[in-house]
């Protein structure tokens, strides 16, 4: 067990311009549970496969517990990586697919066998031990691929969207079991998503992704809070937030035909930069449902009622046309408007999450 | 009502699984085959047609030197052939040369695959130079062996053993056999080569990476991971390459005409002396046949062999 760091890790792909993860520092405790998150082609795999000493590190250095592995070769840095595709040895046994790397360590046999075992008991694989994967279900793969990782005893576990070849059922289980596994083992665990509700649950903290570059790295709850920009913001959350521009004249932004206040350090950090304008997002549980003197009006787009919530997604009346609607706000399920109504709504004060239209950043 | 849906829907589709061909009337039938029996009948003609007069031949004493004597005979020819010193040295020298052609050019291709499957300057170059043997008209290269590379006075072979200070060796007399195995090596490793090329580039990089992170180096990989992952398509190679190897006999007729004495007499190429040397067209039918049915043993194998790898493929 140790912790792991990202010292200004850079990879540049060969033949690209553009590094592909651009200065990445991260620092994981030990024992810490890091989920990498961010859209496709942020260069969260490549960060994980940096990690693993599959991908070339081309500046900076990284570190598990003291060694430098920046240059190490993958097996020398006793790290167990799970797949997305598993990589289960497919002409092996299940026995014989978790019991591979430390054959490899030169285990002795007895000592392989007991871990095998041990890891077969604590992931319910005992009666699947002489099977070879063709002959397995998604989801005892999936587990087939943990127990590879677990029998080692590494130092960290790498997991590169384990989940994402299950069903959606297995994945919402699945997903609680390793977050459970891993803190009853201990073991520091840097894991890639694309899915930010995995994130947000498995995480001890979570990092953010976009173009090869951090843009965040918090507790879950830190992120949904203080977005550190507008795109974490839109990012973190389901249904997400919509942030869009509005014009701002003596300290207040012009919300359709409702003035909201922005607080003193906005408006000082917003005359400093020089704009007219604010980004401004808001969570869909801090916007009411209102009566027609108290908030803007809002053109209804989408009612979606899941059951325990209930999202409507409107336009702001007023507003410069915007694509898709530019609000969202949770009500009450008992009386949804209609699609095409006007209804008022009203943001907690406070509660709006402002942004620098220039550069995306918090102001706050 | 509701259980008795679901009781009968998992029987319903597991009857299902293989679909009927659908029904078609007869005249939908013979317009779907009409177009097909051209060739059907040329692919009669020309191979099952042949092939029964060879097993008729082969049940007749017939000797074209002696037209009068043309008479059924049973498996006396079969029995000949069985029994004859001749044809059996025959056999064991078809056994050696393609046992030994299909072990070499088999080595030699999983090391040049192996190496092809690595990415390097002109790949792409040093590929297509390696399948050229097996481009080459086989009686081109038999001739080419026997001049420019097998001749005791100017053939490269000798020049490049001059060079590291051995004396002259004439080949094709002293050594028939090993020269038409490294000639016949020369012609097949290509084949080889590219069958295991196209199995170690179907092999997923995500499996090679987690042998990496397990710890493995690079022989351990390849005898652990990649050999077994080959395994299906080296056999389908070896039993592919049998087929043709045995059926050997232009380098032979070019190189050695079988020689010195009957050292390098393979089956073909004892059929074709009894045919048109002795004339014996009874016993070289019944030899033909023979051969045909070894064939499709091997052929059988390999049949097999094909199918279950596509089976493993879905």
């Amino acid at each position: 067990m140790a912790t792991v760091s990202y010292e200004q890790a850079t990879r540049v792909y060969p033949g690209t311009g553009a590094p592909a993860v651009d200065g990445l520092d991260i620092h994981i405790d030990d024992g810490e549970f890091l989920v990498l998150v961010g859209p496709s082609g942020c260069g969260k795999s490549t960060s994980l496969r940096m990690l693993a000493g599959l991908e070339d590190v081309d500046q900076g250095t990284i570190r598990i517990g003291d060694r430098d592995v920046t240059h190490l070769a993958p097996g020398k840095r006793d790290v167990a990586m799970v797949f997305q595709s598993y990589a289960l040895y497919p002409h092996m046994s299940v026995a014989e697919n978790m019991g591979f790397a430390l054959e490899m360590a030169k285990v002795s046999k007895d000592e392989r066998v007991r871990r095998v075992r041990e890891a077969a008991r604590i992931l319910d694989l005992e009666s699947y031990l002489g099977r070879k994967p063709k002959a397995l279900s998604g989801g005892q793969r999936q587990r087939v691929a943990m127990g590879r990782a677990i029998v080692r005893q590494p130092q960290a576990f790498l997991m590169d969207e384990p989940l994402s070849n299950l069903d959606a059922k297995l994945r919402v289980s699945t997903r609680s079991q390793i977050a459970e596994l891993q803190r009853r083992l201990g073991v520091t665990t840097v894991y890639v998503t694309h899915d930010q509700v995995e994130a947000m649950t498995m995480g001890d903290r979570v990092a953010v992704l976009k173009d090869g570059l951090l843009q965040q790295c918090d507790t879950p709850l830190g992120l949904y809070r203080r977005p550190a920009n507008a795109f974490v913001a839109g990012f973190i959350g389901s249904p997400a937030m919509k942030i869009r521009e509005f014009t701002v004249t003596d300290g207040h932004a012009r919300v359709g035909e409702l003035d909201v206040a922005l607080s003193r350090s906005v408006v000082d950090q917003l005359a400093a930069e020089d704009a007219t304008s604010v980004l401004l997002g808001f969570r869909p549980e801090s916007v009411d449902l209102v009566g027609p003197s108290e908030g803007f009006p809002v053109t209804v787009r989408l009612v979606e009622e899941l059951g325990a919530d209930t999202y409507l997604y409107g336009s702001i009346t007023g507003a410069a046309e915007f694509d898709g609607p530019d609000i969202v706000a949770r009500i009450d399920q008992d009386r949804p408007p209609r699609i095409g109504d006007t209804v008022h709504l009203r943001v907690r004060p406070g509660q709006e999450h402002a942004f620098s239209p220039a550069t995306g950043v918090r102001l706050a | 009502m509701t259980t008795e849906t679901l009781d009968a829907a998992p029987s319903a589709t597991r009857t299902r699984r293989r679909p009927e061909p659908p029904r078609r009337t007869a005249a939908e039938r013979w317009r779907r085959r009409g177009p097909l029996l051209p060739a059907l009948a040329l692919t009669i003609l020309l191979t099952q047609v042949p092939l029964l007069g060879t097993v008729y031949y082969s049940l007749r004493a017939r000797n074209l030197l002696r037209p009068e004597t043309d008479e059924f005979v049973g498996l006396a020819n079969y029995g000949t052939v069985l029994g004859d010193e001749y044809f059996r040295t025959a056999v064991l020298n078809t056994l050696v040369l393609t046992a030994s052609t299909v072990v070499l050019a088999m080595a030699l291709g999983i090391a040049l695959a192996v190496l092809l499957d690595k990415k390097f300057l002109g790949r792409g170059v040093v590929r297509t130079l390696l399948i050229t043997p097996f481009l080459v008209m086989p009686a081109a290269a038999a001739l080419l062996w026997k001049h420019a590379m097998f001749n005791p006075l100017f053939g490269m072979l000798n020049w490049a053993l001059s060079v590291v200070g051995i004396g002259k060796v004439d080949w094709v007399s002293q050594f028939p056999m090993p020269a038409l195995v490294l000639m016949l090596t020369w012609q097949w490793t290509p084949f080889m080569m590219l069958i295991v090329l196209a199995g170690l580039q179907s092999q997923s990089t995500e499996i090679l990476e987690a042998a990496k992170v397990d710890g493995a180096g690079p022989w351990d990989t390849f005898r652990r991971i990649t050999l077994p992952h080959l395994r299906r398509f080296i056999e389908l190679a070896i039993l592919l390459g049998s087929i043709f190897i045995v059926q050997t006999f232009d380098p032979i007729f070019l190189i050695t005409q079988g020689g010195p004495g009957q050292a390098t007499t393979n089956l073909p190429f004892a059929i074709y002396q009894t045919t048109f040397r002795a004339f014996e067209v009874g016993e070289a039918a019944a030899a033909g046949v023979i051969v045909v049915i070894g064939t499709i043993v091997i052929a059988a194998f390999a049949l097999r062999v094909i199918s279950s790898l596509f089976q493993e493929e879905s």
